[in-house]
């Protein structure tokens, strides 16, 4: 534990060097919610008819946001690996007396407490100014959904942080799959109406899966059963990521 | 001395890279040696001879092919752990936290290697003294000089007590007072037991710092030993210096028929090159004789001049 707390607390020694990022961090999903999610729920008027019940657009994107957050989060820290292997710092990290699962925990660890500030104030948000109705009860199980969709994401995006050695590829590939991955998703809009080719797209998107049960834990919008379908779905998808990275690390010099 | 008492043991080492152009690449092919505990050891070699990947299969950064190391018997492969545990390492690469200040800096590598933040502070004020690091201890790594950054680097690893220092071209542009300091903070923790590993391109350096080395070339150790005898295995020079109030002709055609690896005149001194003692001593004798020698000198072949040797005749120049 004290390999990952390290880590942690250089996470931690970093960001604190930069209040305008961390600011920016916050804000972003709140800005999100308020300016994309407001514009859209006016623009709508009568909400939208998901199996037979009218929901406010709101209601409805305020998991697709909590989502963002988290894939959002697991960029910027996957994207801090090109920063370390340009500073050189990585390679003297993998000489240092812990494992890489340690290693890589620790920097989810850091990144999973910023998803769930992140998130707790878009929920606060939520409530306070869109008055969305939260489901409180499922809090410590909304933290956990938040947890596992930015470890998830983080340790899929390592993956390849650790193989693509440029940073601009890095970012390239990342925004196009961002792109990708959000559009054919559950994030901005139902996927019930849509063609047969983007349902089928979305049913197999981790994004989907996460976003869905996000949905259900905060507004209680969709099936129970279908929903811990995807959740199991997306626990599967977070620990083959994991392994994934870890095996991609050591071979990462 | 028993094989226990080596700190580190390398077997038969094989790295072979899969090169996209290329075909495979065999950067390391067979290196074997031995480091007994306390000692400083030299891995030396021209570019690309294969040093720094032997460090990283040592510091378990990259998995060797084939063939065994062993730190404090440890296995590199199978116990990465338990190998991490036991060395600290400046990688050839400048590693610094670039955000942070010099003193985040050291708290950070303390932290990871389990020292208390008292520990930290208190070792972090001996080191930046050391190191000559005081007055910089709250600027960010980002506002360092190249030579600043490598000397937060070699510092932090005098901030703990591992038993086994890797520096991978540790002096790498630092100016001489902190070479020198580096150097005899090196042999200060030698001499308390520390085992320690250098790659260096200064030779100075590694003669004057190593009690054994092994010289890299192609993948291959192609000398090794104490430095002493790595030196001895170059061909046998000896280099003569004869000074002169004006060099007279017959003693320089007298040189000549010594028949000598090299000659020149330099003004009033002949600078000769021989394979052998009794050659230098026939040709200082024939200028003494012939008169008019002022002063004279007879050195041996460095360790440059070794390593050169030993190079040239690998790569088969002639």
């Amino acid at each position: 534990m004290r390999e990952v707390l390290a880590v942690v607390y250089r996470e931690y020694l970093i960001r604190r060097t930069s209040p305008l990022w961390l600011f920016f961090d916050m804000a972003v999903p709140l800005l999100y919610l308020l300016m994309f999610g407001v514009a859209f729920d006016k623009a709508l008027g009568a909400g939208l008819s998901l199996e037979g019940e009218s929901i406010q657009y709101n209601q409805f994107f305020l998991a697709g946001v909590l989502s963002m957050t988290c894939f959002g989060s697991a960029i910027n820290q996957s994207y801090g690996f090109f920063i370390d292997r340009d500073n050189g710092i990585f390679y003297e990290f993998l000489t240092y007396p812990m494992t890489r699962s340690q290693f890589l925990m620790g920097k989810i660890l850091f990144q999973c407490l910023m998803s769930v500030v992140q998130c707790a104030l878009t929920l606060v948000l939520a409530v306070a100014v869109l008055d969305i109705a939260i489901q409180w009860e499922y809090l410590p199980l909304i933290v956990a959904g938040v947890v596992m969709g930015t470890a998830g994401w983080f340790f899929f995006l390592a993956i390849f942080a650790f193989l693509i050695r440029r940073n601009d590829t890095f970012n390239t590939a990342i925004n196009v799959a961002y792109f990708v991955l959000i559009f054919l998703s559950t994030t901005f809009y139902p996927i019930d109406q849509a063609p047969a080719w983007l349902r089928l797209s979305s049913f197999l998107n981790p994004l989907t899966w996460h976003t869905d049960t996000l949905r259900f834990l905060t507004v209680g919008i969709g099936a129970g059963g279908t929903v811990l379908f995807e959740a199991v779905c997306f626990g599967a998808f977070l620990l083959v990521s994991f392994w994934l990275a870890v095996r991609t690390l050591q071979r990462a010099v | 001395m028993t094989k226990r008492q080596n700190a580190i043991e390398v077997d038969n080492l094989v790295k072979v890279y899969q090169t996209k152009n290329r075909g495979p690449l065999r950067a390391v092919d067979g290196i074997s040696f031995s480091v007994r505990q306390g000692e400083i050891f030299g891995l030396l070699g021209p570019n690309g001879a294969g040093k720094s990947t032997t460090i990283k299969i040592l510091t378990t950064l990259v998995l060797p092919t084939s063939g065994s190391a062993r730190i404090l018997g440890h296995d590199v492969v199978t116990q990465p752990l338990e190998v991490r545990r036991q060395i600290c390492v400046v990688v050839q690469e400048n590693a610094i936290e670039l955000y942070l200040s010099v003193r985040n800096n050291f708290r950070t590598f303390g932290k990871f290697h389990g020292l208390s933040t008292r520990e930290v502070e208190l070792r972090c004020d001996r080191v930046s003294e050391l190191f000559g690091l005081r007055e910089h201890l709250g600027e960010k790594g980002s506002d360092l000089s190249g030579g600043l950054k490598r000397r937060v680097q070699v510092a932090k690893m005098f901030l703990i007590h591992k038993p086994i220092v890797f520096l991978d071209e540790a002096t790498t542009g630092m100016d001489t007072f902190n070479k020198r300091a580096t150097v005899a903070a090196i042999k200060e923790e030698s001499r308390k037991g520390r085992t320690v590993i250098l790659t260096t391109h200064m030779l100075d350096e590694a003669e004057e710092l190593c009690a054994s080395l092994a010289i890299v070339n192609h993948g291959k150790v192609i000398a090794g030993g104490s430095t002493d005898q790595v030196k001895s295995l170059g061909l046998k020079l000896l280099y003569l210096t004869l000074s002169f109030d004006k060099v007279p002709e017959r003693t320089l055609k007298a040189i000549q028929r010594a028949n000598p690896v090299k000659i020149e005149v330099r003004g009033a001194t002949v600078e000769v090159t021989v394979r052998e003692e009794d050659v230098a001593l026939k040709i200082l004798n024939t200028a003494k004789r012939l008169g008019s020698l002022k002063q004279f000198e007879i050195t041996s072949a460095s360790l440059e001049d070794a390593f050169v040797e030993m190079i040239d005749k690998k790569a088969g120049a002639p």
